[in-house]
């Protein structure tokens, strides 16, 4: 991967530090509106250098909105944005790599000409740019498809060149909006990879989505968005701590009647094979599983189940619906 | 500054090597050759052998002057008609212009005499009228015996709805009769030629030492500037159209706002297809000099002497100068358009009622030829949807002072990128809110918002 040396006065954003003070990115009570409609409300937010953040919400909660001010495209009605601790400029811009999740390619330029000139647009020129496209085309296994034009590409081979033309300037902060729709297993593996990759390089990555699946498995720290406000935020272990939910997965035989009983059980999810009970307040995993196996039921499975990201969205956001 | 140039250096090299750019370059002369040669190619194509028309001359003096006059025309013909000619235009009617059309067409005819030999008119007309049906005549003239004194002709045909014959065989018809009736009264045709030939005048513009004679040729060429611009902005006005929305259509447009702002951005588009064009033009140019080059040393070869017109370099300088003005400020707005729509035909249907300003800077030439240093001339001048017709008209007839060209230029140019930066602004807005045209509040919210 092409390393550029880095300035000694640039706080922030390079080693990978977990000092809570270090921050790449601040977003501090950030407001913007579209005419009457406010889209982003007194947002505050702090991206830890050499982690991945994700910012989260149901479609239309302003997470895109959000990002677009992060990234210079538009510029906040009030509050401050900070990168690598000053304020937002156009020199700036170039150490992001910015993936929108609106995105095309120039249909009739080969692969290689189209990253040169994205490549350009950032200020990465010549020999830098040539390096750079390579290794990225041989890491997304793409080398044969340099020199075709991009129409000729499949949607997810496009997509891959998307990623490239947002990492192939080495950026500092790497911002992904829904990175991963549209691509094959194999392929959103590969890009899942690379992003750790990108991590353990010390880059700062801001991960949006509203596939929660995939934010808890890759994501260091999360802001929930909804309705143009943030809903909680923190690390996914401090989220997770804090929302805790009494809920058990059980694959059992008998002892159905149990799990009909409100005192015991408050809400039963039936999946393919195991059923998730969620707790009734008062009632415990441990007098759960006493009543399940004095009733007989044969338990092949009892496991308590920490809140998933989803059911956290969906609470939170369901809530406010 | 470096992603401006990036910018242009992909409009550029995309276009000017995609298979389009290289097929219209070598067609483009080619059809226009096609479209000016190809007509008058059609229009001459002759069906059919000689018309056939029959005369009966009763009055027995015309005969040989009108088969003269059908077959081979009068010699004079071409001198003294253009004079009268001239004069009946303004007030001739539809149906005239075509006769008069017809006779320019070269077309073969067969005349016979047929004599009354007494009979009845009625029987002769039935008998040719036979010879007609038995496809042995096309046609018959009848020439009553008071022609000269302005007695009715008559013609019978076949096909009446032959203009062209019929206005051929109408106007030869007359000029035998008229030199019949010059004749009787014994004045040569050479004594008429004389009378009608046109009065010659030689127009110098005034101040100019040296006499220099100037027939019109820089007012000729302001024209032709107007027309090349009225051209290329056909030509390119929807590329830079197409080039604007092209990020919105491949929805590229967040991917670029993340590097470079939208007035480089769009400036870089309008100078990339810019130079897309002058590169065009340059082609064509080369090749057209080439070819004219080995046309006139022909001509010389053979003795015949070429004069290349004249033309100063300051003037060329400014012909060059408005040209690119007047081209820029037209496809800025089919940027501006290209900024508020998301598609290009929709763009394509706005953008044409502006370049209907073009027309109105044709039209302007004209009072500003008459007194180029009234202040309608100046304002009209400094007007950029005009100034690149009206200042240069100004220029060739009475050269104003040069602060004032420069004003002009300055003027121009100054709106141009002033337009840009306002589509840039739209554009930018624009996009943020997606897959909506814009109404023009809208836009002027926008701008002010951005």
């Amino acid at each position: 991967m092409p390393h550029t040396t880095r300035p000694d006065n640039c706080p922030g954003g390079w080693l990978p530090t977990l000092s809570d003070q270090k921050v790449t990115l601040l977003v501090d009570r950030v407001t913007k509106s579209f005419n009457e409609f406010v889209a982003v409300d007194e947002l505050s937010l702090k991206v830890r250098p050499g982690h991945v953040f994700g910012l989260l919400g149901p479609n239309g909660a302003g997470k895109t909105t959000t990002i677009r001010m992060i990234v210079g495209i538009t510029a906040p009605d009030s509050g401050r944005i900070e990168l690598f601790g000053q304020p937002m400029s156009r020199k700036l811009q170039d150490r992001i790599g910015y993936l929108p999740e609106e995105r095309g390619l120039y249909k009739k330029m080969r692969v290689g000409e189209q990253l040169r000139f994205f490549g350009e647009l950032k200020n990465l020129k010549g020999r830098n740019a040539e390096r750079s496209i390579d290794h990225w085309l041989e890491r997304l296994k793409l080398m044969d498809w340099k020199n075709k034009k991009a129409s000729e590409l499949s949607k997810g081979m496009q997509q891959k060149i998307q990623f490239i033309a947002a990492v192939m300037h080495d950026p500092d902060l790497i911002i992904l909006d829904e990175p991963f729709s549209g691509l094959d297993p194999v392929n959103a593996e590969l890009l899942k990879e690379i992003v750790l990759e990108l991590k353990a390089a010390g880059k700062t990555i801001i991960f949006s989505t509203h596939q929660m699946q995939l934010a808890e498995r890759i994501c260091d720290d999360i802001c929930l968005i909804n309705r143009s406000r943030k809903v909680l935020d923190g690390s996914i272990r401090e989220v997770k701590r804090s929302f805790g939910r009494n809920s058990v997965a059980l694959r059992i035989e008998g002892g159905d009647g149990l799990l009909e009983d409100p005192t015991l059980v408050a809400k039963v999810e039936r999946h393919a094979d195991e059923v998730e009970a969620l707790l009734a307040g008062g009632a415990s995993a441990q007098e759960l599983l006493r009543r399940l196996l004095e009733v007989g039921a044969i338990v092949s499975k009892f496991e308590l189940v920490e809140p998933s990201l989803n059911d956290i969205f969906i609470e939170k956001v369901g809530a406010s619906e | 500054m470096n992603k401006f140039l990036a910018v242009v250096k992909r409009e550029y090299v995309q276009r000017v090597r995609s298979r389009m750019f290289v097929v219209a370059t070598v067609l483009g002369p080619v059809m226009l050759l096609l479209f000016t040669v190809v007509p008058a190619l059609i229009a001459s194509i002759k069906t059919g052998g000689p018309t056939r028309i029959a005369v009966v001359d009763e009055s027995g003096k015309l005969y040989e002057r009108v088969r003269q006059s059908i077959l081979h025309g009068r010699e004079e013909e071409g001198e003294a008609e253009p004079a009268t000619v001239a004069a009946n235009t303004a007030n001739e009617s539809q149906q005239q212009r075509i006769e008069r059309a017809g006779s320019a067409i070269q077309q073969s005819f067969d005349v016979q005499q047929v004599k009354t030999d007494g009979g009845s008119l009625e029987d002769l007309r039935r008998q040719l009228d036979e010879r007609v049906r038995r496809d042995e005549l096309d046609g018959y003239l009848i020439l009553p015996r008071n022609i000269l004194e302005g007695g009715e002709a008559e013609y019978h045909a076949r096909n009446t709805g032959d203009v062209f014959t019929r206005g051929h065989v109408k106007q030869r018809l007359t000029y035998a009769v008229r030199d019949q009736r010059m004749a009787e009264r014994n004045i040569q045709p050479s004594i008429m030629r004389d009378i009608n030939s046109p009065v010659r005048m030689k127009t110098t513009k005034a101040g100019e030492g040296g006499g220099r004679e100037d027939s019109g040729q820089g007012f000729y060429l302001v024209f032709a500037v107007g027309f090349i611009i009225y051209l290329t902005i056909l030509m390119y006005g929807q590329v830079i159209l197409a080039a604007v929305i092209e990020e919105k259509e491949t929805r590229i447009a967040e991917i670029l706002f993340s590097s470079v702002r939208a007035f480089p951005l769009m400036m870089g588009k309008l100078i990339g297809v810019s130079l897309v064009a002058l590169t065009q033009f340059a082609i064509w140019g080369v090749v057209f000099a080439v070819f004219a080059l080995y046309g006139v040393g022909m001509l010389a070869a053979q003795g015949m002497s070429v004069s290349i017109p004249q033309i100063p370099l300051p003037l060329v300088v400014y012909f060059f100068l408005f040209f690119l003005l007047g081209y820029f400020i037209y496809s800025t707005v089919y940027a501006l358009v290209g900024s508020m729509v998301t598609t290009a035909q929709e763009g394509g249907q706005i953008a044409l009622p502006i370049i209907f300003l073009l027309v109105i800077a044709f039209y302007l030439a004209f009072p500003v030829i008459r007194s180029p240093n009234s202040s309608f001339a100046f304002w009209v001048s400094m007007f950029p949807f005009f100034s690149p017709i009206t200042m240069l008209v100004r220029i060739v007839t009475q050269t104003p002072p040069f602060w004032q060209i420069a004003l002009s230029l300055a003027l121009g140019f100054g709106t141009v990128v002033l337009l840009m930066w306002l589509a840039g602004r739209i554009y930018r807005t624009g996009m943020l809110m997606y897959g909506k045209r814009a109404s023009i509040p809208e836009v002027l919210r926008w701008i002010r918002q951005a």
